[in-house]
């Protein structure tokens, strides 16, 4: 059996690997070929230095920092109350501008809420006087006998102190 | 979403060990006495028997070097295949190789390191 044929074998798979088979035919050459005998051991070596290194790794992500599991369960909470502390960070970033968006809408609506009842005033006013001056003055084509006095009076002064 | 995210880590730490190109030869003359007892005593029984504290720590420091002499490609496979017995399959999954290119990766790091290991147990008096 060739060299070559040891070693593929050795390659082709973990040491771990190798079925009982394979090992008794590299065993049965090795006994013949000091060259693929020290290959065995090498690749022995390299299985154990692998495993234990494994082992290793394995053991130290077991044995972790003692206060890794506090520290998680530290940046958990931190998390599970960030809802709070983001609005604060929120309202802090852009309270101005959310209380000047504010005032701006309470002034809107006192205008659309509070101003259009001055005006209904205005308009009860004009309800009751069906006449301004204007109509009274320049329709001189207008029967003059249709207007009372008081109705001429009431609509001449009512204009004038709109006028003021 | 955890194979997404393992793909991306491996891939990362792959570009990490690329950039380092550091990989040094390991040489008898730079292993210590204990070392050297070690691959002795190691390589002369036949049975791979439990390690004792100090041969554990000797243990891992040479597998240590001896993965630092493969490339990051190599040094996956061979970790992740011989030493945490993941499948051909799983490793492809992770790294986003091929089958057969992880199958290649592995032979060529077995080889590698078997030779590595085989200049040192011959010079260690084998």
């Amino acid at each position: 059996m060739k060299d070559n044929h040891i070693t593929e074998i050795l390659d082709g798979a973990p040491f771990t690997a190798l079925s009982a088979s394979e090992l008794n035919t590299i065993r049965a050459h090795n006994r013949s070929c000091g060259e693929c005998a020290n290959a065995f051991a090498a690749a022995q070596l390299s299985s154990l230095l692998l495993k234990e290194r494994t082992s290793e790794a394995a053991e130290n992500a077991v044995n972790a920092n003692p206060f890794f599991q506090t520290r998680v369960l530290a940046v958990w909470r931190e998390q599970q109350t960030g809802g709070a502390w983001s609005f604060r960070r929120w309202w802090n970033a852009t309270g101005a501008l959310v209380a000047s968006m504010a005032a701006t809408t309470a002034a809107l609506a006192v205008l659309m809420f509070v101003a259009p009842a001055t005006n209904t005033t205005d308009q009860q006013t004009a309800a009751l006087v069906p006449y301004s001056a204007e109509s009274v003055v320049l329709d001189q084509d207008r029967d003059d006998n249709q207007l009372t006095n008081d109705q001429v009076i009431s609509a001449i002064y009512d204009d004038d102190d709109e006028g003021k | 979403m955890e194979g997404w995210l393992t793909r991306i880590a491996t891939n990362t730490c792959l570009n990490m060990l690329r950039s380092a190109k550091r990989r040094p030869e390991l040489i008898t003359s730079d292993l210590s006495e204990d070392e050297t007892d070690f691959l002795e005593k190691v390589s002369s029984s036949s049975e791979s028997g439990g390690l004792d504290a100090e041969q554990r720590v000797i243990a891992v420091d040479l597998a240590e070097r001896l993965l630092g002499t493969l490339s990051p490609e190599d040094r996956l496979a061979l970790t992740m295949i011989d030493g945490e017995g993941a499948s051909v399959n799983e490793v492809a999954e992770v790294t986003g190789w091929s089958e057969s290119k992880v199958k290649v990766r592995a032979f060529r790091a077995r080889k590698k390191a078997r030779e590595a290991l085989e200049k040192l147990l011959g010079h260690s008096g084998h």
